[in-house]
Formats: structure tokens, sequence, C-alpha cells
């Protein structure tokens, strides 16, 4: 996982790129990671382009941090779902839950319009 | 009328990455093997034998279509080597083509037909050479035809060649919502596209929309949803609200709560997208996992009280045995008769021997009463080989269709539930009594079921 704050837009959201697998072993890892990032902005990319697997932990932690966000007026958004990833969260209805874009920047640029006329 | 398939292994080997652990030739379309489409039509075109050669193992598919008396027809089996061209194949299988009309079908193929169509008098009648032919293999007729006869209203014959998991998802879909009442489809259909198996558990809030098929022992559970163009195999689990639609969910399966499987096909743990043939084991049994009976602590200690019932038996018929065995041995009224039968693990057999006690004698009552006939198999409990009480073992036939697993609940027994409940031990009613207690019952219900079939046989 890689955290960086990217000030590009109105308002500065956090880009994570998520990498190889989340799954049981890692994706406590990330619910404490984020709660620190959290405290940084409340709105986030998870960039899935180098996501190879993820299980159902890994998908409950993403979940999670999409809660938190929302509390805090924010949004998880994801970019680049692999064809795998992106079965996992067609088969659990979690798409639904999340805005998804096909890359980061697209993810970044829909941040920049929320809230323009 | 003689059939000739020639299948070449690299035409399907694709299938075994996709559905491993099934062979090709038998992977199900709409809930019947591949290979079953091609013996009917054989048998339509009038084709009394039929041999399959492939470079391929063949050893699944003989052990399934074994000599095709289940259809009535010869079935044979034949090896080739992979670069053989189609006039080789028939020159090494001349004995069987120099008779008479053949047909050839050649190519991992499918072909659209219409079972009410004549097609015994269509092909007695057509001249020799190529009838129909794809990219990827043809159907040609060999041999002189016979006086030609006018053949009116037969569906005209086309071939979709199986080259890739789209096509063999489109052919599913494509049979479901235009092709049903043209093919033999198994399962049991009060009305228009919906085929339901044996054993099929669907609560009143489930949702079954057409066209569909259902295999055997399938449990839909409550709230869950399957959508039209859906074909569910065999001993699967759909769990609460989950959704399926326009999906093909393949034999052993199940299906966890809460889920939606839209145009995929999901096997065992695996699940494909055939638009764009990304396939994705899931690691997580309780989403999608292959059905597979493990040995539960629950199912050890019912082995454990079946052992410890056997041995009390054992004990307890130990003495009239002795005494009564060699009168009964002398008197020629205890006869022996060693079978085949099916054991709990697919297709796997083992040798039992079953005594047969006449009764018209008092000793002979008095020896059935007690049930000293099973007094032997008790033994088998002990190692683990039978259940004390179960389903009555199943003799291996060639004829038989589902072959019995564990995984549809059977257990071969020294008592049968069916016994217990005095039901005839024959026919679908004892299947269904067996099935039921074999998914309801306990270890204690087991001890009081086997005491039950033991008053239950002085009837």
């Amino acid at each position: 996982m890689i955290f960086h704050l990217d000030s590009s837009t109105s308002q500065p959201v956090g880009v994570v790129i998520l990498k190889g697998r989340i799954d049981a072993s890692n994706s406590s890892e990330l619910q404490k990671a984020f709660a620190l990032w959290l405290q940084q902005t409340s709105n986030f990319i998870f960039d899935c382009k180098e996501l190879d697997f993820i299980d159902s932990s890994g998908l409950g932690a993403i979940v999670s941090c999409l809660r938190k966000a929302l509390e805090h007026r924010g949004d998880v958004k994801l970019a680049a779902l692999g064809a795998k990833v992106s079965m996992i969260f067609e088969l659990t209805k979690a798409k639904k839950l999340f805005s998804i874009f096909s890359d980061r920047s697209e993810a970044l640029q829909s941040f920049s319009t929320v809230g323009q006329i | 009328m003689k059939t000739l398939i020639v299948i070449r292994e690299q035409e399907y080997d694709w299938l075994f990455d996709m559905f491993p652990g099934v062979h090709p030739l038998l992977v199900p379309i709409c809930n019947k093997p591949y290979i079953e489409f091609l013996i009917d039509f054989s048998i339509f075109t009038g084709s009394d034998a039929i041999r399959i050669v492939s470079n391929g193992l063949l050893g699944d598919v003989e052990r399934y279509c074994s000599t095709g008396s289940r259809w009535g027809v010869d079935i044979s089996y034949g090896s080739m080597q992979p670069a053989d061209s189609l006039h080789t194949v028939i020159e090494k299988n001349r004995r069987f083509c120099q008779e008479g009309r053949v047909m050839i079908i050649n190519g991992f193929l499918f072909i659209h037909y219409d079972k009410k169509s004549d097609y015994a008098a269509l092909f007695a009648s057509l001249p020799s050479g190529e009838l129909l032919s794809c990219n990827h293999g043809s159907i040609e007729v060999t041999g002189t035809p016979a006086t030609e006869i006018t053949v009116n209203g037969t569906r005209p014959l086309s071939l979709t060649a199986l080259d890739s998991v789209s096509t063999y998802y489109h052919l599913s879909t494509d049979i479901l919502n235009n092709g049903l009442t043209y093919y033999v489809i198994p399962g049991y259909s009060s009305e228009p596209d919906c085929y339901i198996g044996r054993n099929v558990i669907i609560p009143k809030s489930a949702e079954i929309k057409k066209p569909v098929i259902i295999g055997n022992n399938v449990q839909i559970m409550a709230n869950a949803v399957i959508d039209s163009n859906s074909v569910i195999g065999s001993n699967i689990i759909i769990d609460r609200n989950s959704i399926i639609s326009g999906s093909i969910v393949m034999d052993n399966t199940y299906i966890g709560e809460h889920l939606e499987v839209k145009n995929k096909i999901a096997a065992g743990n695996l699940l494909v997208d055939p638009e764009s043939g990304t396939s994705f084991v899931m690691e997580d049994p309780h989403l999608l996992t292959s059905m597979e009976q493990t040995k539960s602590a629950g199912t050890l200690f019912r082995r454990l009280v079946h052992s410890v019932t056997a041995l009390l038996l054992i004990i307890l018929l130990c003495l009239p045995y002795i005494l009564m065995r060699p009168i009964l041995g002398i008197q020629g009224k205890w006869k022996r008769k060693k079978e085949q039968y099916y054991t709990g693990q697919q297709g796997k057999t083992f040798m039992l021997t079953m005594t047969t006690i006449d009764c018209s004698a008092p000793i002979g009552a008095l020896a059935k009463a007690i049930s000293l006939d099973r007094f032997a198999l008790l033994f088998r409990v002990l190692i683990g080989k039978l259940a004390l009480i179960g389903h009555q073992p199943v003799p291996v036939n060639p004829a038989i269709k589902i072959i019995p697993s564990s995984k549809a609940g059977y257990r071969p027994a020294v008592f049968s539930y069916a016994e217990a409940e005095d039901w005839p031990e024959i026919g679908i009613d004892t299947e269904i009594v067996e099935h039921y207690y074999a998914v309801h019952g306990t270890p204690l219900k087991d001890i009081a079921m086997a005491q039950k079939a033991l008053f239950n046989r002085t009837h």
C-alpha cells in the first residue's frame, strides 16, 4: 500500500495504491493505516491497478474504509479495477456501494467536479 | 446406419482448465452432458452403433456411456494419433465403417437439431459426401443411399463449433431461450421453459423465473432468486437472499448468502466471466465453494455411534449366528451372492456379499427376524465401509444414469431408512425417504431408525 496526498484538485485527495493481495493476513493493516490517513483528508481514491486478488476480509476492509470516510463527510472512490477484483465486487454487490472509475485521473477529476455547477 | 464421432483432444482441451475434474465430453450443456446430445442425434438419424474416437483419454466417457445399453445403441471407443487426418481415422476404423451408411461427426461441434424431425429417413436417402461444415469440423455421410425418399418438415441442421467459454455460454442460453423443445432435456417439466430435477427444495419466499433448468438435489434457501436464463446443475445449495441471473451454476457448487451471480458460470469455487474469459478462484468458502463432503466432527460422531451400535448388535447376534448359520447352510436355506456396489465416493465401488434366508421353515423365519442375514455386514460398519442405517447399497449397473454419491447424501448401509419406514424397497418413494433421513438424520435418530428397521423386517 502506498499513500500520498494529491492537491491538484480543489480539495486534497488521498490516493492509496493497493498492490498484490488484500486478504485476511493484511486487511487489518489497511484499516489501521486508513485511520491515520483519515486525519489528513476524508476523500480517497483506491487505485486498484496493481491489485491482483482480494478476498472477503479485504473487501470488508475496503467497505469499512468507505464507511469511515462517509462518517467524515468524505468518500472512497475506486479506480482501475482489474477483471478478477471486479468480479468479486460484482458478486458481493459491493460494486453498488462505490463510485468506480476506469483510471485514477478520471477518479481525481470526479472529486474536482464535486460541488461545481 | 452407424455414427463415427471423431473429436481431437486439442479441440476440447481448453475445457480442462475451465472445468477441472469433468471430462470435456461430459461437460453439461443445459444439464445434459455434451456427449449425450451427439448420442441422441445419432439415434434420431437411425444409428444403432456409435464409435467415439479421440486421441485424448476417454476413460471417464467410457465409464459414463459404457456400452450404450442405456440408450439402446452399441457404443464402442477408438483411439487415434493427434496428426491423423479424417481419412486415416476412417481407414483405421474400416471394419466399423465398411458396411451400410455411416454418419461421421468430425470435430468438437454442437449439432442443432429437432428431436421431432425424421432424420432417419433423411440420412438414409442423402447422397454420400459432406453434409454440413463449419470452421472447426463437419458432418458427412458415407455409403450408398437407399432409394430417394422425400422428407418434408425437418428442422435444418446447423453446427456450432465449441471453441471458447463464450460459445459454450451463449449456446446454453440460446438453447434455454429458443431450443428447449428441440432437445431431450433432463428434469420434470410441467410447463414450458421450466425443467426441474429430483429432490429440489424451493421455499415459498424464493423466486424462480422462466426459462430455467434446475438439476437434482438442489436446495434453494429463503428469499433466493433464480432469475430467467439460468441453468442450475445438480447437488447445489443457493443460500439465502442470493440472486442467480443469466448464469450457469455447475454441479456440486455452493453459492453463499447475499450474492449476485449475473451472467457468469460458477463451477465449485471457480467463477468465470464468459464474455472476457476471466476466471477467478474464490478462496472464501462462505462465498463460493465446491460441495465436497468433509469429515466434520458431526460425521465422525455419527460414525462412532454407528460403530458402537453395530458392535452391540454383533455381541447380541453372535451366539444365534453360531447356532443357526450351520443348520441353515446344511438345509440350503442360506444363500449368498457377491456383487459390486457403489460406495459414497463418486464412481468408486466395493464388493459386498449379500445373504438371503429362505423363511419357509421356522428356523429361517427366526433367523430373518433377528436379521442374521445382515450379521456379516455389521463388521463393515466397524471399519467404516458401511453405515448402520442409511441407503440401500446400490449395485453397480451401467444403466444407472446418476451414480450415487455422498455429495447427494448417499450412504450405503446395513439397514435402510426405507426398511425402517416400511416403504417398498424399490422405486422413487424409497429414494425420497432415504434422502430425507440422510439430510435430516442425527446419530440418535439413526439408532431409533435402526431399531425400527430391525422390527419392521419381521413383517
